[in-house]
Formats: structure tokens, C-alpha cells, sequence
């Protein structure tokens, strides 16, 4: 039994708290238990569980703030009329879409009715064939797959971002590792990207999209091959990030993804 | 006892208003919401909110002795939680009136 308090510190540092507070928390949970006169494993049920209970619950907002969400912001993107044709053939037509500072769109819809192709109209990078396009200037974009460069590091990675977004090179490799414990995720010196999973290859690109500290976050699917755990932590920090103002649009054909969103767009069914 | 639901909203607003009464330690205020026939809280729901009110200053903690086994944990209101308390109390009336009212209104003849 003597093992809980370390399989329970174990799993805070894996989820990136420090060194010290997770002592600390390990220390008090095992005294917890002690007031009952019961063992942790009785009182709090398996460490690795009640590790990620614990960090989900103090993350949570404050008491007073519960109810009070962001309120929605300046637009920051909007599509009016938007379509898409390759040749003669329709992908989509008149999508209107806008999402506000502070608001998550999701973009559903199935296998090849354009999903990735709308994302990409938002972000700049395909014209659209019809309609009208506008977004703030500070975007950040994470594709389904790719965007990495496999003989880089992570560390490498920010470094090659950061300065292309005009960020000095140590600062861009704190910020990208501090980002990337948010993922719990530590990246290794020496890892390059092509012997990292999928799933950890999709937290370097989640955490290259914000490198910069973009207005406006476009995701496709940024969750490929993440565990459970993994991806609870990705929603927490999207909703993280609309609670600090920012607007994200996020490409899902996860269905439960969809109750916390404010905006579903839903391509399949035009 | 009390659907965990119910009890997940309005937690921190019993713990606050036991806090107010006088300083505790999480196996005391747990007894204290069972005999006030709130809820059985169980340790892993309410450690986790003590952690936080602590971490919020809603709440700060001292640690005493105890007759037998390790040392407590007891923690005392703050002001800034006693502002909070003050808040939450009144999201809890106005909830509980107009509960009360619908379940009250009669049934058109």
C-alpha cells in the first residue's frame, strides 16, 4: 500500500505539476486518508485516477467566477457566403460562419464534404470560390497531419516557429516547453519528431499552432492517437484558451465534443 | 442523502458556511455536512474542494495536533471568502425560491 502516495506523485509530475507541489500534494493526501483512519487506495480510489481528478478539479474556475463565462468578444472571424468548387463540382456552398473572441466553433460532417477545405479558407491558405472571408491578422493553424519537419527536435521546432513569427530563440523554446506541459507533455533533448508517436507529434503541432500567441486557433482534428487522458487535457485547453478571449474553430467528427461549443457548423447535411 | 449532482453546485457553499462557524479539518466538516443531513461526502470530492479554496484564498489552513494519529489540517475563512460566501448564499436563495415556487403551483383545474 505504501506505494499510492508514489504512483499518485508520479502521475502529477507525468501531468506536469512541479516537483515540489506534488510532494507536498502527496504528503497531504496520504494525511487525508490518515483522518479517517482508512488507506488512500480506500478513501480516494486508484493514485493515477484520483491524480488527474485532482488537477481537473483545481484547474476548475474559481468559486465565485463559476457562472460567469467570457463574454464574447470583437468578431474575429466570419464567412459570408462561402463556397468551394473544384471543376464543375460543388464541395460547399453559402456557409456563413461567425465566431466572436471568447467563443468554439466545431466544423462536423463526414468523410470528403469539405471539412479540412473550409478550415483552410478560414486560415487564408485555399480561395474560396465564392463569398467573403475576413479574420484577424494573428492566426494559428494545426493540420491533421504533417506540419513537422522529422529530423527536428521539439526544442528545434520552436526555435524554427518562434522565429518565424519574430520571437527570439530562448524564448521561444520556453514558451513552446511551457506550453507543452499544459499537454502534459516533457519533451525529450534529444527526441526528433519522426521517433515521437503520433499522438505526442500532435501536441508539438497543437502547441506550434500557438506558438505566437495567436487571436484565432484553427484545429483539424488535432487529437489523433491521444489517449484518454491526453485528450481531456486538449479540450481543457481549448477551453482555456476561449476563456482568455481567443476564438478557436476546431474540425471534429466526435459527436460528444460538441456540448461545450457555442457555434456547430455542420457541412454534411447541406 | 442529497443526488452527488445537487451537492457538486453548492459544495463550496456549505464548506464556506461551515468555515464561518468555526475552523475545521476535512474529516470534521465531512461529519458536520452528514449530521446536518446534507450529504456523506466522500474524500475525494471533498479534499479536492478544500485544496481549491485554499488555492483561491477563499480559505487558509493551519495545521494542529491531534489526540491520536498524524497532525490536521484546519482551515479558516479568509474575507475574500466570506465576500464569496455572501454571493453564494444569494445564488442558493433565489435557486431554492423558485424550486420551491414551481414545485408549489397547483395544477389547473
Amino acid at each position: 500500500m505504501s506505494d499510492w502516495p508514489s504512483a499518485f506523485e508520479a502521475e502529477l509530475l507525468r501531468l506536469g505539476v512541479q516537483p515540489g507541489r506534488a510532494r507536498r500534494l502527496a504528503d497531504e493526501t496520504s494525511q487525508q486518508a490518515a483522518e479517517s483512519a482508512a488507506t488512500p487506495g480506500d478513501v480516494f480510489g486508484p493514485a493515477h485516477l484520483y491524480a488527474r481528478h485532482l488537477m481537473a478539479e483545481l484547474n476548475a474556475p474559481a468559486a465565485a467566477t463559476t457562472r460567469t463565462r467570457f463574454e464574447a468578444g470583437p468578431v474575429l472571424l466570419s464567412l459570408t457566403g462561402v463556397g468551394k468548387k473544384y471543376r464543375r463540382q460543388t464541395v460547399f456552398q453559402d456557409v456563413n460562419l461567425t465566431v466572436r473572441g471568447g467563443e468554439v466553433a466545431a466544423i462536423v460532417g463526414a468523410n470528403g464534404c469539405g471539412k479540412s477545405t473550409l478550415l483552410r479558407i478560414c486560415a487564408g491558405l485555399t480561395r474560396p470560390t465564392s463569398g467573403e472571408v475576413r479574420r484577424v491578422r494573428r492566426v494559428g493553424l494545426v493540420p491533421q497531419d504533417g506540419g513537422t519537419a522529422g529530423w527536428l527536435t521539439a526544442e528545434e521546432h520552436f526555435t524554427l516557429f518562434g522565429a518565424a513569427a519574430g520571437m527570439v530563440p530562448g524564448r521561444a523554446r520556453s514558451t513552446g516547453v511551457h506550453l507543452a506541459t499544459r499537454l502534459a507533455w516533457r519533451p525529450g533533448r534529444k527526441q526528433r519528431a519522426q521517433q515521437m508517436s503520433g499522438g505526442t507529434r500532435q501536441k508539438l503541432n497543437l502547441v506550434l499552432g500557438e506558438l505566437h500567441a495567436p487571436d484565432l486557433l484553427l484545429l483539424d482534428e488535432p487529437y489523433q492517437g491521444f489517449d484518454q487522458g491526453a485528450y481531456l487535457d486538449f479540450w481543457q485547453q481549448v477551453f482555456a484558451w476561449r476563456d482568455a478571449g481567443r476564438a478557436i474553430v476546431v474540425v471534429t467528427h466526435l459527436l460528444h465534443d460538441l456540448q461545450n461549443v457555442d457555434h456547430v457548423l455542420d457541412l454534411g447535411e447541406r | 442523502m442529497t443526488p452527488r449532482p445537487w451537492l457538486h453546485g453548492f459544495l463550496d457553499l456549505c464548506l464556506l458556511a461551515m468555515l464561518r462557524e468555526r475552523a475545521d479539518y476535512g474529516y470534521g466538516l465531512s461529519q458536520r455536512l452528514a449530521a446536518a443531513g446534507v450529504a456523506e461526502v466522500p474524500g475525494g470530492t471533498l479534499y479536492p474542494a478544500l485544496l481549491r479554496l485554499e488555492e483561491q484564498g477563499l480559505a487558509t489552513p493551519s495545521w494542529g495536533p491531534s489526540e491520536s494519529g498524524p497532525r490536521r489540517k484546519y482551515y479558516a475563512i479568509t474575507g475574500a471568502g466570506l465576500d464569496v460566501l455572501e454571493q453564494q448564499a444569494g445564488d442558493w436563495r433565489r435557486f431554492r425560491d423558485g424550486v420551491d415556487s414551481l414545485l408549489s403551483a397547483v395544477p389547473h383545474e
